[in-house]
């Protein structure tokens, strides 16, 4: 069983990583996490973003949470804004589709445009 | 709802959301006394009056860009199925504590399910909150703190996706641990 103690390891693990990696400019994901999306199941597309941006040690990713943002009936929302603050915004996405845009997106920088909703209009 | 972990983040989400930089958050469940209960108090700015008469009814919402509250009203209406009870205390300037309390064997009553899942989800991107957690399973009992794992992380973010994903497993195998190493309810219901 894991114990508080491995954390020193695995703090210096990390912290040796960082300092081999180059810091780019920052991409930052936000899942809104308001009582729609959580509805919607936003709680796992938050730990499966968590597990691939550490599995593919993304060091320029920061993931973040907001509430809801107005567009109930396309929760769960992943909004991804790339370092020259465009902003793209996924819709209904699960588990597959988010691991799906950590490949594409975070680490290639291809938009998935099929899953994208449109930010403004609709609104509920 | 499927989960009443998923209650317990949606309601710890409105104490981020109001401003809340501590959550403790506990669940005991006492299968004796066929009962789980579950609290989640916060040091945020806690609900005027006016706010607080009008908690349950989903119409009402203090948020903008949208005209309904189902957050509360969605555990009201799973406490009443199962025939629980719901508590709302808040006082401004103090802080919101928020506790349901469900029959243990009720048919309808929603797994906990996964706890991890919500605490290190509400973790993710709020390196500045204060997290303490407790559980308890027939007089077995489990603790997180926060405080504790920062300071063995000595600077470090706790929110580094590393750590989360660690803490993830971490708080997996403890809250395991209660149940005698195997869980014994249905991570998730049909339906």
């Amino acid at each position: 069983m894991k114990s508080l103690a491995e954390l020193d390891k695995l703090r210096e693990e990390i912290q040796r990583e960082m300092a081999l990696r180059e810091k780019k400019e920052g991409i930052k994901v936000v899942v809104s996490m308001g009582t729609c999306g959580i509805a919607a199941g936003a709680r796992d597309v938050i730990a499966v973003l968590l597990e691939e941006i550490s599995r593919r040690n993304l060091q320029d990713v920061v993931l973040t949470q907001t509430g809801c943002a107005g567009l109930c009936h396309c929760e769960p929302l992943v909004q991804v804004e790339g370092p020259g603050g465009e902003k793209v915004t996924y819709g209904h996405v699960d588990e597959q589709k988010a691991r799906e845009i950590v490949a594409a997106h975070l680490v290639n920088g291809q938009v998935i445009k099929e899953w994208t909703v449109k930010e403004e209009g609709e609104r509920v | 709802m499927e989960e009443l972990s998923w209650h317990i983040m949606d309601i710890a989400r409105n104490s981020l959301e109001a401003g809340a930089t501590y959550l403790k958050i506990v669940v005991d469940e006492h299968t004796a006394d066929n009962q789980l209960r579950f609290m989640v108090q916060d040091n945020g700015p806690g609900m005027p009056d006016y706010v607080q008469k009008r908690l349950l009814d989903p119409f009402f919402t203090t948020k903008t860009g949208k005209k309904v509250g189902l957050g509360l009203p969605l555990l009201q209406a799973a406490v009443e199925r199962c025939g629980g009870s719901l508590e709302i205390w808040s006082r401004p300037g103090t802080g919101t504590r928020v506790t349901a309390v469900f029959p243990y064997f009720c048919w309808d009553r929603p797994p906990l399910g996964d706890i991890p899942r919500t605490l290190t989800g509400l973790l993710a991107g709020q390196e500045s909150l204060h997290l303490y957690y407790r559980q308890t399973y027939d007089g077995r009992e489990f603790i997180f703190d926060t405080a504790e794992v920062r300071a063995y992380l000595q600077g470090l973010p706790l929110v580094t996706p590393g750590v989360l994903v660690w803490l993830n497993q971490y708080l997996g195998e403890g809250i395991n641990s209660l149940y005698g190493g195997g869980r014994n309810e249905i991570a998730r219901r049909a339906g």
